[in-house]
């Protein structure tokens, strides 16, 4: 079986089928409005005046499109399309997609989180990225299967230390895919489109193109609805979550071809 | 050239499934009177390594944080795989869980796991109690990183899947094929449902009509249970698990949990989502008399406004008489799924059929006599800690115990001896070690009462006691189980289960051994 497998893979990558592409890597710089995101030693503030700092931040990028002006797109293969970006593995921050066929695009899109037909699948379709005893192991709801989507976490010193609280930490984990079967649940799978503007990104064979992308990270406690560290300072799986993921669907900017 | 690879292929396949099929009915049967599982063996079909590599992870403590905790701590075969007399599931550092263990039989039929059905997988379940802070507490990575390290599990995982790396899938798969292989469907009502001899009688079977009138369509099925999530009108006062809710956020759901199956009953008591009803008798007096009514509570519980299910005290009896006909003694002992696989101890084999009832043990031989009275003494100084609240002192005392009983030499006492001590130990040791291993008097308190009781069995079977014994029972201790306990005066005014906190438990029973 091996051997045949072999032989149809041949096949593909003979001329005949070969299509010419090249790679596109996107690259993540996190922030708290304009300032650079530094885990742990600098403080900021949200936009009801409390100070705050963080502690960690991680994300899951998923199901990538790339937009061509016709409105067709290129959809990066399902396998290959989960990225999770970790504020402490700056290599994580800087994804690339091979095999990108040549041509002109005009924008990309993802879903922030994690596409609900892979949150429900089997355990062998959760590698990379997703396997929750390796990359994914901070992601991830044993007790109600579902990864994180977006995991924030910090301290303000506006939290009060009430009941068994013994320091002001903050905790946002934001998942929930809708859930199973017939009853569906809260459904938290946003979809980030971003225009590339006049500057058509255009991807050449063999050639590489880099683009940045600003998550400004401010935004899961800023917009429709302005977050407070002091009133909700742990938000996981319960209705609350629903406020911080639409806040966060706008956080990311297409901030222009790298040079 | 198309169609030639496609059809070697097909006929590749088709062998190579047929293959896995054979196998695979060596583990797993459907039996006759079942539906079809809903598990996907397609995805994890079940090798005898994979099984046995499942087995050898479920009984490891190594999958928690301090190497004490396995699977089967919670898990009992015994007791229909729940921990046996704990309302509340302990885990590690003797920390609660908030709620009763599940029993773990039949689970290729079901769709979701736990009370709350949080778990869409069997696959994904185990990551669960792995990483909950009250039960294991450990981090997968850091298990496969053990699992790694260990001498013997590469070996293990390479001839159950072919190479010896060891990721989550193959350690998660392994774990659910020896779960699957955990079939339960061979009490009396099932060799009677397929036929295989044996009658139920006409009360049982009076039983079994009540339950399809009274308890379908909750408890429906030959797996006894609709698999659905129900608020069955427990009171909410005494615990504000919202159960189902935490898991779906709708209104509708808040307090409802899985309805569990039927079967096993007689192993897997407590009862309820926290274990709050000890007793079948009480279960029945709950749905006829205790509804609790409220928002959610099901509506086959509230009919024209009358709450609960109608039952007499004899449809009571008849509805009880048939669950029993649900245990399925051969699945709690079956050796495939013990913890030791190993034969018993061949001075058990020889009397496995011996009605000890009706044995007289009486011995006079030193060893025992020394070894009982030995007993005795550090069995006051457990007690004693349970009167003052005090869980070192019977922590102390318990390894004291254990230590004694372990290591008793058996060399001199006739073989028929030696099999009872051997037997009763198996029970004894248990309750001891787990007297022993921890200082909170609520989990001491749980083993006490079988402890108590196993150690009167010894020393009134073997009549080695020189003085009378008395021993208590209190039938509402230990939540409704009762608690046992053994004395030296006929009138003890002080009770071990509830120590400091003295409370009324029900009258008080006393048999003299004189």
């Amino acid at each position: 079986m091996k051997n045949l497998l072999f032989v149809v893979g041949l096949l593909m990558c003979s001329p005949l089928f070969a299509q010419k592409t090249g790679s596109l890597t996107l690259q993540f710089h996190n922030k708290v409005g304009t300032e650079e995101v530094v885990l742990k030693d600098k403080q900021y503030t949200n936009a009801l005046g409390e100070s705050f700092n963080i502690t960690f931040l991680q994300y899951y990028v998923s199901n990538l499109r790339l937009l061509r002006k016709d409105g067709s797109e290129y959809v990066v293969p399902q396998d290959e399309s989960y990225f999770l970006i970790r504020q402490q593995h700056p290599e994580s921050q800087k994804i690339t997609l091979n095999n990108v066929p040549k041509g002109d695009y005009v924008g990309l899109s993802f879903v922030i989180g994690v596409d609900s037909l892979r949150s429900a699948s089997e355990v062998s379709k959760r590698k990379g990225c997703l396997d929750v005893g390796g990359d994914g192991k901070d992601m991830y709801w044993a007790w109600n299967s579902g990864y994180i989507f977006v995991k924030m976490e910090g301290t303000s010193p506006q939290i009060p230390l009430t009941g068994n609280r013994k320091e002001p930490i903050f905790l946002y984990h934001i998942g929930l895919f809708g859930g199973m079967g017939d009853k569906k649940t809260l459904n938290n799978i946003k979809v980030a489109s971003l225009n590339f503007g006049k500057e058509k990104v255009k991807i050449k064979a063999d050639k590489n193109v880099a683009l940045g992308i600003t998550t400004d990270v401010s935004k899961l406690f800023t917009g429709t609805t302005n977050v407070s560290f002091a009133v909700n300072s742990t938000v996981m799986a319960g209705p609350y979550s629903a406020k911080i993921a639409d806040n966060y669907a706008s956080m990311f900017s297409y901030e222009g071809i790298q040079k | 050239m198309n169609t030639r690879i496609t059809l070697v292929f097909s006929a590749f396949g088709f062998l190579l499934l047929s293959f896995c099929r054979n196998r695979q009915d060596e583990l797993f049967t459907k039996p006759s009177h079942f539906p079809e599982p809903v598990y996907k063996f397609q995805e994890n079909p079940l090798t005898p390594a994979g099984v046995a590599l499942g087995k050898t992870l479920f009984y490891d403590a190594l999958l928690s944080k301090d190497n004490t905790v396995s699977c089967g701590s919670c898990h009992q075969q015994s007791a229909g795989f729940t921990q046996h007399g704990h309302p509340l599931s302990h885990g590690i550092n003797d920390l609660l869980t908030k709620r009763n263990s599940m029993p773990l039989f039949n689970l290729a039929w079901s769709t979701d796991f736990g009370w709350d059905g949080g778990v869409h997988h069997l696959d994904l379940f185990a990551i669960s109690p792995l990483q909950n802070p009250a039960e294991m507490d450990e981090s997968l990575p850091n298990v496969l990183e053990k699992l790694r390290y260990s001498k013997t599990y590469p070996a293990l995982f390479e001839k159950a899947f072919g190479t010896d790396e060891i990721n989550t899938e193959r350690f998660l798969k392994a774990l659910s094929q020896f779960m699957l292989t955990m079939v339960s469907a061979n009490s009396r009502y099932d060799k009677w449902m397929r036929n295989e001899g044996g009658a139920l009688t006409e009360t049982e079977q009076e039983g079994l009509a009540l339950v399809e009138q009274k308890c379908a369509p909750c408890h429906s099925g030959v797996l006894f249970s609709d698999f659905k999530y129900r608020n069955n009108g427990l009171p909410t006062a005494v615990n504000t698990d919202e159960g189902r809710y935490d898991i779906t956020l709708h209104d509708e759901d808040r307090f409802k949990f899985k309805v569990p199956s039927l079967r096993n009953l007689a192993f897997t008591a407590p009862y309820m989502h926290d274990g709050r009803l000890g007793t079948l008798e009480q279960v029945l007096e709950h749905y006829s008399s205790g509804i609790e009514k409220s928002a959610t509570v099901d509506p086959l519980l509230v009919k024209n406004g009358q709450k609960g299910i109608a039952l007499t005290a004899e449809e009571k009896q008849k509805i009880i008489a048939f669950l029993q006909t649900l245990n399925d003694e051969s699945f709690a002992k079956d050796p495939r799924f013990s913890e030791s696989d190993a034969a018993p101890a061949p001075e058990l084999a020889e009397f496995a059929n011996t009605d000890w009832e009706k044995v007289d043990l009486r011995t006079d031989n030193p060893v025992i006599k020394s070894t009982l009275a030995k007993a005795l003494s550090y069995y006051w100084g457990i007690k004693q800690g349970l009167l003052t609240d005090n869980g070192k002192e019977s922590s102390r005392s318990a390894k004291l115990l254990l230590n004694l009983l372990e290591n008793i030499d058996l060399s001199t006492a006739a073989p028929i001896q030696k099999a009872f001590y051997l037997k009763v130990y198996q029970d004894l040791g248990f309750d001891t070690e787990h007297v022993a291993e921890t200082e909170s008097v609520a989990h001491q308190r749980d083993h006490f009462g079988d402890l108590s009781k196993n150690l009167f069995r010894l020393i009134k079977s073997f009549k080695t006691n020189d003085k009378p014994l008395y021993y208590y029972t209190c039938p509402k201790a230990a939540n409704g189980i009762g608690g046992f306990w053994l004395s030296e005066i006929n009138d003890e005014k002080g009770n071990p289960f509830f120590g400091k906190n003295d409370k009324k438990c029900g009258q008080i029973v006393m048999t003299a051994l004189e």
